[in-house]
């Protein structure tokens, strides 16, 4: 699978048009997603563990 | 001792006015980009390119007032935002969006002003031939990056706004104030009121 677009000028040879969109705004989109869940983990991690210390 | 519910001014009402003006044109602008490649057809251009003249406008008017108003060395990266010292005006996470969208609009707007001439606007004639079809291309490339960067800026931007222990930024942008006690909980109140 292409990370870039390409297409032809006018003189049939081969020019970059961009990127291969199907593939990288999925990948822009899970990023973000993966940045939240990794944070949330993080966090919910955090907590407990600060909830843990409390307790003692 | 200072009252903790003390509101102290953390955005004047002309930033949050920029920075919600910037929000409604990078939705729009995201919006009448991507909803076409994602297969919902209008027409998509006339809206893009006033909502990337007007973002262009805006971010030139920010640049200017953030030299010459206010303090841009409280966005700069420091040595002290890595030590375990409570942070100046902004947070590490903070100043780091402001970089990435610093980066992602700043390529976005100079690429997007050079495709103006190859798709042509009411106030600038059509040149589709100014450059070679690889150097469009390429900047076609880098207007397409800027745009997969900003999308994983929102959705990270966004997450960190509504969090609930982040909560008090948000109305910050809203109101412009936010208590000490909410400053203090990540912020140096003394760095922040010397301007850091």
């Amino acid at each position: 699978m292409n990370l870039l677009r390409f297409g032809h000028d006018a003189y049939g040879e081969r020019v970059l048009n961009g990127v291969a969109w199907e593939l990288l705004l999925p990948v822009a989109f899970w990023a973000g997603v993966a940045v939240i869940v990794g944070h949330l983990i993080y966090r919910a991690l955090r907590r407990g563990k600060s909830g843990r210390t409390h307790g003692q | 001792m200072a009252n903790d519910t003390q509101k102290l001014q953390r955005h004047a009402g002309v930033d949050r006015l920029f920075h919600w003006v910037t929000a409604v044109t990078l939705t729009l602008l995201l919006a009448t980009s991507l909803l076409p490649i994602l297969g919902v057809r209008f027409a998509w251009y006339g809206v893009h390119w006033v909502a990337g003249i007007v973002l262009t406008l805006i971010i030139l008017l920010h640049i200017v007032r953030a030299l010459f108003w206010q303090r841009p060395g409280s966005m700069l990266l420091t040595a002290a935002d890595f030590s375990a010292r409570g942070a100046g005006k902004y947070t590490l996470a903070q100043k780091l969006m402001h970089l990435g969208w610093t980066l992602a609009v700043l390529v976005a707007i100079v690429t997007g002003l050079l495709l103006l001439r190859k798709a042509g606007v009411s106030f600038m004639t059509r040149d589709p031939y100014a450059y070679s079809p690889g150097t469009w291309g390429f900047v076609t490339l880098l207007h397409d990056l800027s745009a997969l960067l900003s999308v994983f800026l929102v959705l990270v931007h966004v997450y960190f706004a509504i969090l609930p222990e982040k909560r008090a930024y948000l109305r910050a942008m809203v109101s412009g104030f936010i208590t000490r006690r909410d400053l203090a909980a990540e912020h140096d109140v003394e760095r922040v009121e010397r301007g850091e």
